[in-house]
């Protein structure tokens, strides 16, 4: 028995409230809290002297050697701090056994102890309601979870997601809505409504008054239990179950790129056709081309020895000698005078440098006149013997 | 003998490498003969015919395909990116119109950048740019302006090999967990 008074307990409470909730946290993730651990916490927090409150206001008791934080207490911090652990659907479906013992012994117990029916009708409000506040529980920390996983603050591998995700469908989504599939014959939520169906009809026409308010009550409890239910079937079927399905197949999709880009180039990718394409040019080009190139790569070395000999690097002047030609004008035998200029520099006329002097014929300037009879000229060079008309050339007309 | 409507263009299309779209005129001429042409193109070419409810495609004989290579590893680092950034990537793939900015902006970032320098369809702006031509040729993308573009349903293949590969590499990793435990 606790002597102190409920209110000095819930001072104490939030007195020592870091040095509870530290407590909790550990017992939510081992289970338990060792003797090492609760040492280290209240030491951490500087609070040694308040050991013996924490046991004489029942908030903590030894397990051996170790301690546990009392339920109560443990549910109201989980209450508090919205740090609820998701509970497997088969504890949550315990519920049904209770709930449809009960519903059974009510029936069957209707015109027996008015009292025992009294309790159990009070029972069974009492059972729906843990029920509901279970699973709304779960609903909502499995939400949470989901949307932890999504985010991915914890950085966690894309494998592992993939597991985590289909963990979650299958052991926590997938029972759960079956338990609160209203069509499916043996879930809970189906017993809820014939347990609602018949206190709708027991509220209405039982015979002690007393009995027909708590079928009333239990009644109205029910259509709201099952809005409530209806709510939480519905975040799990639209909400969570495709949120956990895309994030499964996200980082299925994304493992399977991050192994691909591992090895790009030894994965086999989708074999798609390549497209041919229809060319304008001759189908065996690339292999024309080849073969033309290919002459040139082996290639036999060349070596060539410079020569001692000169040679000459006569440059054809065009402006001096159209110079020199119009001071001569008119000039009666073009190739002649060709030949005369070339043998003023040289001892003989190159057919090189004779033809580069005859190319004057072709300036738009000079007056030509060809020779009416077949008058010719013969110029010889080194190497030939040139037979040429005997083209004039006269004084440009004056304007 | 009587050939299916629109005959000439879906044999065209599905020779020059490309995606036949499910919302296409050809692709329904193509599903209703879908037996016809699987025998067409298996005897003719020898050449496998995949219709999907979205888009139908040849299977290519070569396993060392190029295009198929240097698209894959495109989608794959796009993914990785966009889901980096925080974005759903399935959705994106699906619905978003990417603009050429924003491609250049996720793979100048992007912490493969040594896989990106070294592939020369996807090393800089313009070899993308080409890749993604090449795409848009083949109904893997279709652009809606000079440089934006939106994925067609064809990028499904893409995803469905990254989905079966990873699938491959857990059951194989699977059996190792256990003989390790």
């Amino acid at each position: 028995m606790i002597k102190a008074e409920p209110r000095t307990i819930l001072n104490f409470l939030h007195t020592y409230f870091d040095v509870v909730r530290d407590l909790f946290e550990f017992q939510s993730h081992d289970g338990l809290i060792s003797k090492e651990a609760f040492e280290m916490i209240v030491k951490k927090h500087g609070q040694q002297n308040i050991v013996g409150k924490l046991k004489e206001y029942r908030i903590v008791r030894n397990i051996g050697s170790d301690y546990e934080m009392r339920d109560v207490y443990f549910k109201m911090m989980e209450f508090l701090l919205f740090e609820f652990k998701p509970l497997l659907p088969e504890t949550i479906e315990k519920y049904k056994g209770a709930i449809s013992e009960l519903y059974m012994k009510i029936r069957l117990g209707e015109n027996h102890d008015r009292e025992i029916l009294q309790e159990r009708i009070k029972n069974i409000s009492h059972q729906i309601r843990e029920f509901v506040d279970l699973v709304e529980r779960n609903a909502f920390r499995l939400l949470s979870e989901t949307r932890d996983l999504k985010s991915n603050i914890e950085r966690v591998e894309y494998r592992d997601k993939v597991h985590k995700a289909s963990f979650w469908i299958e052991y926590y989504i997938l029972p759960l809505n079956k338990i609160l599939d209203v069509n499916h014959s043996e879930s809970v939520t189906n017993k809820l409504v014939e347990v609602s169906e018949y206190a709708n009809r027991k509220r209405l026409d039982f015979g002690d008054e007393t009995i027909r308010t708590e079928f009333e009550k239990l009644y109205i409890q029910l259509i709201q239990t099952n809005q409530d239910l209806l709510r939480q079937s519905k975040i799990l079927t639209n909400e969570l179950l495709p949120l956990l399905e895309r994030i499964r197949t996200e980082s299925l999709i994304l493992t399977g790129f991050i192994e691909f880009l591992r090895h790009p180039y030894r994965t086999q990718t989708p074999p798609l056709l390549k497209g041919s394409r229809t060319m304008v040019y001759s189908k065996d080009m690339l292999f024309k081309v080849k073969e033309f190139f290919e002459q040139f790569e082996n290639q036999e070395s060349v070596y060539y020895e410079e020569s001692d000999a000169q040679f000459d690097k006569w440059i054809f002047d065009r402006d001096l000698f159209k110079t020199q030609l119009n001071a001569e004008l008119p000039v009666k035998d073009f190739f002649g005078w060709c030949s005369q200029m070339l043998l003023k520099e040289f001892p003989n006329i190159e057919t090189e440098k004779f033809f580069a002097i005859t190319g004057l014929l072709f300036d738009e300037d000079l007056n030509v006149e060809f020779p009416k009879k077949d008058e010719r000229t013969i110029i010889e060079t080194l190497n030939s013997r040139i037979n040429l008309p005997k083209i004039k050339i006269e004084t440009p007309a004056k304007l | 003998m009587v050939y299916p409507t629109h005959h000439k263009r879906i044999v065209e299309d599905l020779m020059g490498g490309k995606f036949i779209l499910s919302n296409e005129d050809h692709y329904n001429s193509l599903k209703e003969n879908d037996k016809f042409y699987q025998e067409f193109f298996k005897l003719s070419f020898d050449l496998e015919l995949v219709i999907k409810p979205e888009f139908s495609y040849l299977l290519s004989k070569e396993s060392q395909e190029n295009f198929s290579r240097d698209v894959s590893i495109f989608v794959a680092i796009l993914c990785y990116e966009l889901d980096k950034d925080g974005q759903n990537f399935m959705e994106m793939l699906d619905y978003h119109e990417f603009n050429y900015e924003e491609i250049d902006r996720y793979f100048e970032n992007s912490s493969f950048i040594d896989l990106i320098e070294n592939n020369k369809t996807l090393k800089d702006q313009d070899s993308r740019r080409t890749l993604i031509n090449g795409m848009a040729r083949r109904n893997i993308v279709h652009k809606s302006f000079e440089d934006r573009f939106v994925f067609t349903q064809a990028h499904r293949v893409f995803i469905e090999f990254a989905k079966e590969l990873a699938m491959r590499k857990m059951a194989v990793s699977q059996p190792e967990t256990r003989a390790e435990n």
